[in-house]
């Protein structure tokens, strides 16, 4: 159960992950330092036990028993490094020649090495020796006693192992060391989203400074709740937009049918009342569905049906569409675009965000005066619809895009304050901008777009419901 | 990240069937393969005992008594120093001075110092 739990947790694992790379890497090195070290030192004396063997059987096939008795004999008599062990035995298995007393009764095959114990002056040793046969059925035992070899390859292995338990040791607290480094991360970003689900919604995560992994998905997390902190700040808003400018034409259709069923003396009086209040309630039914679409803007869920466009015939269609409107009210309309102008994305939208832009102009332009549309491409697509109105300060042009918005010269003249809303909803969406700026006089509304090559990359590196 | 996690257990996998595999090879004795214990009872090894020391004293004399060259006065040193260690019972130290004295007269020009 303990064991399940401590595997759940990730930090563990990465700990765990990091003391076995270790002691795997650890271990590999010791198994090539020992093949290296007491490995070599076994190699060297089968090397030279079989050199031996070749230089006695070269003097056996000279000058036969005699001369091997006597090269044993000499060998040992020479031999400096008192490692040697030699024993030549006859058909019989008696002792012929060597410094072995007779033959060892478990050598029973020429091939295999085998460790002899022996004693040398009372002290016992170890030899590793082989079995040769000669022609004739002598049997010739060629060894060395490895008993130093063997206890400095004792002594090797031991130091390797003690080494190898340092480091799982040692793996073991940097495995702690990570995961507690991990926990303190993870720490920081589990605390801060505690703390925003029971409310506090300032809070953020922290960073480190570092620029590594960790501060990325802080600052995706905090990126994130700051969406988060404007779209409740927006549904506020709306809440109480709704709540205080809607009021007064949904109280004014009541007071007004109100009025008729007291004091209405003729059926014409009567329709005229109800006539009346369906008009305010057709009004309140246009705001709620620009806010609707608004959202649904917002939400990008039209996302998917984006195209490349080119918006030149569009922007023409709404110059004449206004241009008449425009007349009218002794304003003009002048139209400037180049022959193409590309813009992906989704026409209905754009449409309604430019005629959106257009009827405010219009609205908001004196007698005598020009709306101008203008439409420029140059790393990105323009749209700017300018007036000589009255304009919006720029200490309000801010406020200027939040819904239900009116500014102070706009109070005379009809309109929800959500006609900028949508304008900007369709930017964001299209992955562009709003810009309001001063006309001098009046006031320049820019909707820029990026291009379709633009576009289409951003696309393609975005999830397709991503919120603008 | 579970990428990652993925790798490591795949390395680590691995590493420990390394580890496991060549575990015999430490443990192992000599580099080649078998290696069988001969025998339980130690052998007695006969070039370490007085009478391999008188032997190689005789060898020794039979050696200076041939030589046609002096004899280097290292052999001499090296004799009487040998004989002297096995009478007093450090058998394998005499016997490895009167090795050398044995190297130094039949094969003057090799390292006989150990």
């Amino acid at each position: 159960m303990i064991g399940r739990g401590l595997f759940r947790s990730a930090g563990f694992r990465f700990g765990a992950v990091y003391a076995l790379l270790l002691a795997i890497s650890a271990a590999a090195l010791a198994m090539f330092l020992w093949w290296a070290t007491a490995g070599l030192l076994d190699r060297q004396t089968e090397a030279a036990i079989n050199a031996d063997a070749q230089g006695l059987a070269e003097r056996w096939a000279d000058g036969g028993l005699a001369a091997l008795i006597v090269t044993i004999e000499d060998r040992l008599a020479q031999n400096l490094d008192d490692d040697a062990i030699y024993l030549l035995v006859d058909p019989t298995m008696k002792r012929v020649a060597g410094n072995l007393a007779s033959w060892p009764p478990a050598v029973t095959t020429a091939g295999p090495w085998y460790e002899l114990p022996v004693m040398r002056a009372g002290m016992k040793s170890l030899a590793n020796v082989q079995r040769y046969e000669l022609p004739g059925g002598f049997h010739l035992l060629i060894g060395r006693d490895v008993q130093v070899r063997a206890q400095l390859r004792k002594m090797l292995t031991d130091a390797l192992l003690w080494a190898v338990v340092v480091v799982i040791l040692m793996a073991t607290v940097g495995a702690l060391v990570v995961r507690n480094l991990f926990r303190r991360t993870l720490a920081n970003i589990s605390a801060t989203s505690s703390a925003i689900a029971a409310g506090d919604f300032a809070q953020r995560v922290k960073l480190t400074g570092r620029g590594d992994e960790f501060d990325q998905i802080a600052d995706v997390i905090n990126d994130m709740l700051d969406r988060i902190g404007r779209l409740m700040d927006g549904v506020r808003q709306v809440s109480n937009a709704i709540a205080h400018d809607l009021r007064t034409p949904i109280t004014r259709a009541r007071t007004r049918l109100e009025d008729a069923a007291l004091h209405a003396e003729t059926p014409d009086d009567l329709r005229a009342a109800i006539e009346r209040a369906i008009m305010d309630l057709d009004g309140i039914v246009a705001v709620f569905q620009a806010l609707l679409r608004i959202a649904e803007i917002e939400a990008g869920s039209r996302r998917s049906s984006f195209d490349r466009l080119d918006i030149a015939p569009l922007l023409a269609d709404i110059a004449e569409l206004y241009g008449a409107v425009a007349e009218e009210r002794g304003i003009a309309l002048r139209l400037e675009t180049p022959r193409h102008v590309p813009a992906y994305g989704d026409k209905a939208m754009i449409q309604q965000a430019v005629a959106n832009l257009v009827d405010n102009a219009v609205k908001f332009s004196p007698p005598g005066g020009t709306v101008r549309i203008v439409a420029t491409v140059s790393g990105m697509t323009s749209v700017a619809v300018s007036d000589q109105g009255p304009g919006i300060p720029p200490a309000d042009q801010d406020k200027a895009t939040n819904r239900f918005y009116r500014g102070e010269s706009a109070r005379s003249t009809p309109g929800s304050g959500l006609g900028l809303s949508l304008v900007l909803a369709v930017a964001r969406l299209h992955g562009g901008e709003l810009r309001l700026e001063d006309n001098r006089p009046g006031l320049r509304a820019i909707m820029l777009l990026p291009l379709p090559e633009d576009a289409e990359s951003a696309a393609t590196s975005q999830p397709k419901h991503d919120v603008t | 990240m579970h990428e990652a996690m993925s790798f490591a257990r795949s390395f680590s996998t691995a590493g420990l069937w390394i580890a496991l595999a060549a575990w015999p090879i430490i443990t192992a004795g000599p580099a080649a393969a078998q290696t069988a214990l001969a025998s339980s009872d130690p052998m007695e090894v006969t070039t370490d005992t007085p009478a391999y020391c008188l032997q190689l004293l005789d060898r020794v004399s039979e050696l200076v008594r041939l030589a046609s060259a002096p004899v280097p006065r290292e052999v001499t040193e090296l004799t009487t120093e040998g004989q002297r260690m096995c009478a007093h019972g450090q058998t394998r130290m005499g016997i490895m001075r009167l090795r050398s004295a044995v190297m130094m007269m039949e094969k003057p020009d090799s390292p006989s110092d150990r």
